[in-house]
């Protein structure tokens, strides 16, 4: 297949029978934060606001740029983001000032 | 911004304030050790193990162990014929009920992209080799469907009770990139 043809028919989650590297039998207990991020996703699917289908969908349409170099729940927390703004729910604007105060509250923190 | 975008939603009352603390307690309480008393019974009782293979769910909460999503659970059964594995070639989709969360080679592309290819070079990697008159089934999981294998229950555990068995069962053989055996208790 050509490398156009390749992109136009695979998503960038779309990896099953790709060529990849050995496995490394990685493992590494969660950062509180991303307990947290987990804990949040099925909360938010709980309530119908984000499914885990649309959570999916969200982290692929992050392109293949963001989905290499974000983590794992880098990615869900963006995407989170993104696909509340395109319903409506929240407003980038909302988002940024509350980032603001959260850092003003705990500078430095990871948030 | 996790931290952000929780507050936002609990100021607009989209979610409860203590939801989050209490979805943590939900996951802390999800270890490889449910899916380990679910196939240490399933050994033992033939008839629970014909209704595990018939509606995973089901026999799950059979034995007091709630799904907290909205997935189907279907149990694969290892045979003398058969090698299962399961993968999550989209994403990271897993048994989270009965096993937890996923550990990050599950989630990593090498995993995703090779096991259904190559699940023999796969499994070798893991120091698991299959012989070639056994067939090996990869089951690729969904947001909604979630599988779960039943390994073979180890040659020299007959007169182990359910409870020994249990701790012979370990994360790694419930994915089937291992096999049960009587000295693997001490795994992840």
């Amino acid at each position: 297949m050509s490398e156009t043809a390749n992109l136009v028919k695979r998503l960038p989650n779309d990896l099953g029978g790709q060529d990849a590297d050995r496995i490394q039998q990685v493992d590494h207990p969660l950062a509180p934060w991303e307990k947290r991020c987990h804990a949040l996703a099925d909360v938010l699917d709980y309530h119908k606001i984000i499914s885990t289908e649309e959570k999916r969908r969200g982290v692929e349409s992050l392109g293949a740029e963001m989905v290499g170099k974000l983590t794992y729940y880098e990615r869900w927390i963006v995407c989170f983001a993104n696909i509340l703004f395109q319903k409506g729910i929240l407003t980038p604007d909302e988002l940024a000032r509350k980032m603001a105060e959260v850092e003003a509250r705990h500078p430095g923190a990871k948030m | 911004m996790e931290t952000a975008f929780r507050e936002l939603l609990v100021d607009k009352k989209l979610i409860g304030p203590g939801e989050i603390r209490r979805q943590i307690e939900v996951l802390d309480s999800r270890t490889p050790a449910l899916g380990a008393k679910v196939v240490a019974r399933a050994w033992v009782d033939p008839s629970f193990r014909a209704r595990l293979l018939a509606n995973g769910r089901i026999a799950c909460e059979e034995l007091g162990i709630s799904f907290y999503d909205d997935t189907e659970l279907i149990v694969l059964e290892n045979t003398e014929k058969v090698h299962n594995l399961i993968v999550c070639t989209l994403c990271s989709c897993y048994p989270r009920a009965v096993l937890g969360l996923p550990p990050d080679w599950y989630k990593a592309k090498p995993y995703r992209a090779r096991a259904v290819k190559e699940p023999r070079a796969v499994l070798a990697e893991f120091g698991t080799v299959i012989p070639d008159d056994v067939e090996i089934r990869v089951s690729d999981s969904t947001a909604v469907v979630r599988y779960l294998v039943l390994p073979q229950r180890p040659a020299g555990a007959e007169d182990y009770t359910e409870e020994q068995l249990a701790a012979l069962v370990t994360r790694d053989a419930m994915i089937g990139v291992i096999p049960v055996t009587l000295n693997a208790g001490s795994q992840p």
